[in-house]
């Protein structure tokens, strides 16, 4: 898969105002830029995702700075609770500039 | 057999001993007491312990430093946080992640996967709206580095 796709995961079955779990997984290498390359000795540049927001209908949930030390491919987790059915965004971008989005629909009841 | 010389002789070892071993561990603490306050924004003896509030999960030992993961779970009402940390005292950059919540959250809880590069103290440390702060650490055996 290509950088900066996302996959994202919530349960099927959502009560209204009850926190539920909001999963996912971003495709990204995460380079911290403490690495060396082992065979030429150089340091590999720093290629990581720097900001990440979840919003819920256009309201912010929550915002992330993040540091190069997440994982390669980072999974998040976070709680969350919807009053109304709508869009769930999440929106990140890295140090070199790449800008990505992706949302998913949920149904309350 | 052991004579009276002998016996002098290890009693000054072990008080050489006594006295050196405490001081490693002072400078060790001491930098990352800068690390923590150049980080965080506030010295360590500001921030209160929280362990009975915030539940940090952990493996005790992770095989690979490239993929350890992380829980925080908290009974702080979501409303009274302004933010939380992952803190990991041996890292090149200790801060890995900040994460802004709001009361759109219902509740404090956040997981992910983390680089460690050596055997250090996972730190989760709340920001409390109220200026005050809360953390929780635990230690993390790491046998191969994920970070050099």
């Amino acid at each position: 898969m290509a950088i900066g796709t996302a996959k994202i995961r919530v349960p099927r079955n959502i009560k209204k105002g009850k926190p539920f779990k909001l999963q996912f997984i971003i495709i990204h290498p995460m380079e911290p830029g403490t690495r060396k390359d082992k065979k030429t000795g150089k340091l590999i540049p720093a290629h990581h995702i720097t900001k990440l927001d979840i919003t819920f209908n256009g309201k912010k949930v929550t915002h992330m700075d993040v540091g190069g030390a997440v994982s390669a491919n980072p999974y998040f987790a976070v709680m969350m609770k919807a009053d109304e059915p709508g869009t769930i965004e999440i929106s990140y971008e890295d140090n070199k500039g790449g800008k990505w989005k992706k949302s998913v629909k949920v149904n309350v009841s | 057999m052991m004579n009276r010389r002998d016996l002098i002789k290890l009693m000054g070892a072990g008080m050489v001993m006594a006295t050196t071993s405490p001081l490693v561990t002072i400078s060790h603490a001491s930098e990352v007491e800068k690390k923590f306050k150049k980080h965080v924004g506030v010295p360590m003896s500001k921030v209160k312990d929280g362990s009975s509030l915030i539940k940090l999960k952990t493996p005790t030992i992770a095989e690979t430093g490239a993929n350890v993961p992380v829980a925080i779970d908290s009974k702080v009402p979501v409303e009274e946080v302004e933010w939380l940390m992952i803190f990991v005292d041996n890292n090149p950059v200790p801060r890995v992640i900040k994460v802004h919540l709001t009361p759109m959250n219902g509740k404090v809880y956040f997981a992910t996967r983390i680089k460690m590069a050596k055997t250090s103290n996972v730190r989760a440390i709340i920001k409390k709206k109220d200026g005050t702060y809360l953390q929780a650490f635990k230690e993390v055996k790491v046998t191969i580095g994920g970070c050099g």
